[in-house]
């Protein structure tokens, strides 16, 4: 994905190290579905 | 002096089926170089070509199972455990779920002859819950499928497979040695291989704290949420402000990106 982006001109492309789950590990705020039911169940 | 090509008619069954066993448990060893020799030794009437194709098959579909089940049993996180030991470097996550998503269970049919996906291909069927019946049919033809194709070669050219065994043979236990040192090579060569790969990926990431500190800063990156359907169908939870970008996406919607922001691409 990376290389393809890289390929059309986009040269400041850096991927995340662990993803997404490394973001959600470091306590970090998610928008999205799972967030929204926890709300729910919060109310 | 050993008679390789006697040893193997003797225990070439046994061997097949343990190879394609280990090399499917998604162990860097390759499986069709045994079974294109038995190919050949059937041809000759060594072994006897359905059992050995029901060897081949049967050690495909157990370790398949075994993948499907795990899968199935912890969903993603199976995923990436997947992708740490398919020690290929093509063997990228993306390219397999986008595969799977476009062919779904049929992907298990062809799935053997794509470096990577063979281990992938059971895993995602049972991440995503595919029905337990209807895999263990598409597996099974896939697996009966790829162990033709590699028995078929081996007995279609089973006359020069036969020169080579016989020179083989002439060495003696020297043959052991350069067939041991052969496979050591492509196993070194899987390493070096997938430790390069992993070192490029490393070198050019940006770590969550570097992230978040960009993000407060003057110039925050543009946040690129790059998970196929399938990984946002497990999980669809998103970092703030992220846009999503499909990988078939990239060219129809390249102006919306900005060229003059950095970018940060995360999956699952």
């Amino acid at each position: 994905m990376a290389q393809k982006l890289r390929q059309n001109g986009f040269t400041r492309i850096r991927p995340l190290l662990g993803g997404l789950d490394a973001w959600i590990e470091a306590g970090l705020p998610v928008e999205g579905e799972d967030e929204a039911a926890a709300a729910a169940a919060q109310a | 002096m050993i008679d390789l090509g006697e040893q193997l008619a003797k225990h070439g069954l046994a061997f097949a089926f343990s190879n394609v066993l280990v090399e499917q448990a998604g162990l860097p060893v390759p499986a069709v170089p045994v079974l294109v020799v038995g190919g050949a030794l059937a041809a000759d009437g060594k072994l006897p070509p359905w059992a050995l194709l029901g060897a081949a098959t049967g050690a495909a579909v157990i370790a398949d199972s075994l993948w499907y089940t795990l899968g199935r049993w912890q969903g993603a996180r199976m995923l990436k455990t997947v992708c740490k030991i398919a020690v290929s470097p093509d063997s990228c996550v993306r390219r397999m779920e986008g595969l799977y998503e476009r062919f779904g269970l049929r992907s298990l049919l062809f799935c053997k002859f794509v470096p990577g996906f063979s281990t992938m291909a059971p895993t995602l069927a049972g991440a995503l819950r595919a029905p337990r019946w209807r895999f263990q049919i598409f597996d099974a033809l896939g697996a009966a499928l790829w162990a033709v194709s590699a028995i078929g070669t081996g007995a279609l050219f089973h006359s020069a497979l036969d020169r080579v065994l016989a020179v083989l043979d002439g060495m003696g236990s020297l043959a052991l040695v350069v067939l041991g040192a052969a496979l050591a090579a492509y196993v070194a060569w899987r390493f070096v291989q997938r430790w390069r790969f992993l070192r490029e990926l490393r070198m050019a990431r940006i770590s969550v704290a570097d992230l978040t500190a960009r993000l407060a800063g003057a110039e925050p990156p543009l946040i690129v949420d790059v998970r196929t359907p399938g990984a946002i169908r497990l999980d669809s939870r998103r970092i703030p402000g992220a846009m999503h970008l499909g990988f078939d996406e990239i060219e129809q919607r390249m102006a919306e990106l900005p060229r003059a922001r950095e970018l940060i691409l995360y999956c699952t």
